[in-house]
C-alpha cells in the first residue's frame, strides 16, 4: 500500500472513532454540564435569599412557585436537628401535580430558630435544551472532522508530492544502472532532500564501478590483443619452417589452440564491453527468415555432425529492423550452438516465431538435457560453468553475450527448462524491432 | 611486390616480415610513423600495412598521406583498436581493408592477393588439379568442364584458402579461424573442419579422387600443386 493511501487512511479512521466516541459520550457530557450549570445557579440563588432573609425582620415562612412550576422556593421552620446542605433530585408534589425537582436544601440558624430553605428546579426544564445543545454539538464537530480531514489530505499530497516524484522519476522503470544525468527533485523536506541525494550517490558509485570495470575490461583486452598477435604470428611462422619435426609441430598445434582460446576469451569480453559501451549502430533491416538461415548455414556442420534436425518456424513476413545484424546473427548463432552442444544425439531443434499481445516472440526449443533448477539464476554469468557442461569445450561465455546483445536491443529473455527433456529460449521483441511486410 | 610495414611491436613487424618474405614479398619495416610518413613520401609501393596505435602517429593521418602520394598502394589497416567507428573511418579514407589484432599471417596474405586479383582484374583464375579445375574468381569447381554444385560456400572457402597456401600444411585451427573467423563464440572446438572436409571429399569422389586434397596426420589439411 501507498504511504499516501495509510496515512489517508489513518486520518480518516482516526477521525472516524473520536466522532462515534464523541457522539456516545455527548448525551452524558451534556448532562453533566446541565446538572453543574444549574447547581451553581441554584447556590447562586441560596446565596441571595440569604442575602435578603439576613437583611429583613420579616416572617420567615414562605412558599413561592412560578405559574408553570417551574420553580419553587420554600423557606420554613425546620425543627430536626441534622444540618442539610444537598442538592438532589426529588419529587414535590405540588398542588396535585407530582413532579421531578432538583432541589437544594440548605438548614441555618437565625435566632434560635432554624429554618429550612430549599430552591427547586423542575428537571423537564433541565433537560429542555439537551437534544439542541446535542445537535448543535455534533453538527459542529462533524464539520471540523470534515475540514480537518480535507485539510490533512491537501497537505499530505503536498508534502509527500517529492517522495512520490523520487519514486516515479528515479526508482519506477529505470533500467540499472543507466540512470542518466542528476535532478533535483525540489522540495523543502530535508528527509526527501536526503534521500534524493543519497540515492543518486549511490547510482553514481554504481554507475561509476560499473563505467570503470567495463574500461578496465575493454583496456586489458586490448593490450593483450597484441602480445597474443605476436605469439600468434611466431607459431605461423614456424610452421612455416622445413626443418621442424612433425612431432614438435603437433605441440605447436597445440600452442595455438591454446592461444586461441586465450583469443576468443579475449575477443568476446571486448564485444561484450563493445556493446555495453553502446558502440554498435542499431540501423540494420533484415528479413528474419534470412537471417537464421544464414546461421543455419554457419551451423549445419555441427546439426550434421550430431544428427540434429533442426526446423526453422518463423513467418516470412517478418522482417528485423533498427537492428544490428551482426550482433544479431552471433545472439541466434550462440544460441542455436547451445542448442546442439546440450543436446542429444539425433535430437531436434526447433527455432519458432509467434506474434503475442504487440510483442514477437521467437523461441529457440531443443531436446537436450536441460538446466538444473538451482543453476538457473547464475545462467548467464561470466564464465559459470555448470557440472552438465564440463565435458564441453566452453568457457562460459556464450550466454553472457546472448544477454548483452539481447539487452542492448531491449530484448526480453525468458529462460524455461525441464531436466532431460530440452530447454526453451524465449526471446520477446518488442514492436519496434520487427515489422511485418 | 612492395610492402611498407609499419608496426610499432617490433616483434610483430619482424614476423610480418619473415611471413611476407617467405611469400615473395619485398619488405620494409617501419616501427614509428615519422619513418614511415618519410618512406611513403620518397618510395612506391604496393601494399603499405598501417598499424593505427602508433605512439608518434595518428595512424589514420598516415593512412591520408599514403592515400595521397601512393595512389596505387594498397592499404590495410592493422590495429588492435576493434572500435567499429575505426574502421568506419579507417575505410572511408581510401583503405582497402581492416584486419583486426590478433590477427592469422595466413589471413593477411588471403587479404592482400584478394586485392591483387581484385586491382589486376584477373577474370580467370583458373587452377588445375588432375582433372578437377577450381575458378577463385567464379568461385566454382568443375571435374572435366562440369560444373559441381553440390560444393557449399562454407567448403570452397575451405579449398580456396588451401589453394591460396598451396603445398603447406594449414592446421584446423587455422582452417576454422578463416572460415568462423568473424562469429564471436563460446567454444574453441576446431574438429567441425575434419566434418566439412569428410564432406567435400565424398562430394567429389563422385567425380574423381581428389588425391591432392592431402591430410597431414594430427596437424591439418594441405593442397599440392606442382607447379
Amino acid at each position: 500500500m501507498k504511504l499516501e493511501t495509510k496515512l489517508t487512511l489513518f486520518n480518516t479512521l482516526s477521525k472516524l472513532v473520536i466522532v462515534i466516541l464523541f457522539v456516545l459520550l455527548l448525551p452524558s457530557v451534556i448532562k453533566i454540564i446541565n446538572k453543574q450549570f444549574i447547581d451553581t445557579k441554584l447556590r447562586k440563588q441560596k446565596d441571595k435569599l440569604l442575602n435578603i432573609i439576613k437583611n429583613t425582620n420579616k416572617d420567615y415562612v414562605y412558599t413561592s412557585y412560578t405559574p408553570l412550576r417551574e420553580e419553587y422556593y420554600t423557606l420554613d421552620a425546620d425543627s430536626t436537628t441534622e444540618m442539610l446542605d444537598t442538592i438532589r433530585n426529588e419529587k414535590r408534589k405540588i398542588e396535585g401535580d407530582t413532579i421531578q425537582y432538583r432541589i437544594l436544601s440548605y438548614n441555618f440558624m437565625k435566632g434560635q430558630q432554624k429554618y429550612l430553605l430549599e430552591i427547586g428546579k423542575s428537571v423537564d426544564t433541565i433537560g429542555e435544551t439537551t437534544p439542541l445543545l446535542q445537535n448543535i454539538a455534533f453538527y459542529i464537530l462533524i464539520g471540523m472532522v470534515l475540514l480537518t480531514i480535507l485539510a490533512d489530505q491537501v497537505y499530505t499530497n503536498y508534502v509527500l508530492r517529492p517522495l512520490n516524484l523520487i519514486i516515479k522519476t528515479k526508482l519506477i522503470g529505470r533500467k540499472f544502472p543507466n540512470f542518466g544525468s542528476y535532478r533535483e527533485v525540489k522540495t523543502s523536506t530535508s528527509d526527501f532532500q536526503y534521500l534524493d541525494i543519497s540515492i543518486h550517490k549511490m547510482v553514481e558509485t554504481i554507475e561509476q564501478t560499473f563505467q570503470k570495470e567495463r574500461e578496465f575490461i575493454s583496456n586489458a583486452s586490448h593490450e593483450i590483443m597484441t602480445p597474443i598477435s605476436i605469439l600468434q604470428s611466431k607459431i605461423e611462422n614456424m610452421f612455416e619452417q622445413e626443418d621442424i619435426a612433425d612431432e614438435l609441430k603437433v605441440r605447436l598445434l597445440e600452442m595455438q589452440k591454446i592461444l586461441n582460446r586465450l583469443k576468443s576469451i579475449t575477443k568476446t569480453l571486448l564485444l561484450i564491453s563493445q556493446i555495453e559501451n553502446e558502440q554498435f549502430i542499431k540501423e540494420d533491416k533484415i528479413p528474419v527468415t534470412t537471417m537464421l538461415n544464414e546461421v543455419y548455414e554457419e551451423i549445419s556442420i555441427r546439426l550434421q555432425d550430431k544428427n540434429i534436425n533442426c526446423e526453422i518456424e518463423v513467418p516470412d513476413s517478418w522482417v528485423f529492423v533498427h537492428v544490428n545484424k551482426f550482433l544479431l546473427f552471433n545472439l541466434f548463432f550462440n544460441l542455436v550452438n547451445n542448442a546442439i552442444k546440450y543436446n542429444r544425439e539425433s535430437g531436434d531443434i526447433k527455432i519458432a516465431g509467434t506474434p503475442e499481445n504487440n510483442t514477437f516472440i521467437i523461441s529457440v526449443i531443443d531436446t537436450g538435457i536441460g538446466i538444473d533448477a538451482v543453476d538457473m539464476p547464475y545462467l548467464f554469468d561470466r564464465f559459470k560453468k555448470f557440472r552438465q557442461s564440463l565435458q564441453q569445450d566452453s568457457f562460459g561465455l556464450g550466454l553472457p553475450i546472448v544477454k548483452s546483445i539481447a539487452a542492448f536491443h531491449q530484448i526480453e529473455m525468458e529462460v524455461t527448462s525441464e531436466k532431460g527433456t530440452g530447454t526453451t529460449f524465449k526471446l520477446i521483441f518488442p514492436q519496434r524491432l520487427i515489422e511485418i511486410t | 611486390m612492395n610492402v611498407l610495414i609499419v608496426e610499432d611491436e617490433k616483434a610483430l613487424a619482424q614476423e610480418v616480415e619473415i611471413f611476407l618474405t617467405n611469400y615473395s614479398y619485398k619488405c620494409e619495416v617501419c616501427y614509428n610513423g615519422k619513418s614511415a610518413s618519410e618512406k611513403i613520401a620518397v618510395n612506391l609501393y604496393d601494399f603499405i600495412l598501417i598499424d593505427l596505435g602508433l605512439p608518434d602517429y595518428e595512424g589514420l593521418d598516415l593512412l591520408r598521406e599514403a592515400k595521397k602520394t601512393n595512389i596505387e598502394a594498397a592499404c590495410i589497416i592493422l590495429t588492435a583498436r576493434a572500435e567499429v567507428n575505426d574502421r568506419i573511418t579507417g575505410l572511408d579514407l581510401g583503405a582497402d581493408d581492416y584486419l583486426a589484432k590478433p590477427f592469422s599471417l595466413l589471413e593477411l596474405h588471403s587479404r592482400m592477393q584478394a586485392i591483387t586479383r581484385r586491382k589486376f582484374g584477373l577474370k580467370h583464375h583458373l587452377v588445375e588439379l588432375n582433372d578437377f579445375s577450381i575458378n577463385l574468381t567464379d568461385r566454382t569447381i568443375s571435374y572435366q568442364n562440369n560444373i559441381i554444385n553440390t560444393i557449399t560456400k562454407k567448403e570452397f572457402d575451405l579449398i580456396a584458402y588451401l589453394i591460396l597456401h598451396k603445398n603447406r600444411t594449414l592446421t584446423r585451427m587455422q582452417l576454422s579461424e578463416h572460415i568462423w573467423g568473424s562469429i564471436v563464440n563460446n567454444d574453441y572446438d576446431s574438429n567441425y573442419i575434419d566434418a566439412h572436409i569428410k564432406n567435400i571429399r565424398k562430394k567429389l569422389n563422385v567425380y574423381g579422387q581428389p588425391d591432392w586434397l592431402e591430410t597431414v596426420r594430427g596437424l591439418g589439411y594441405k593442397i599440392k600443386i606442382n607447379a
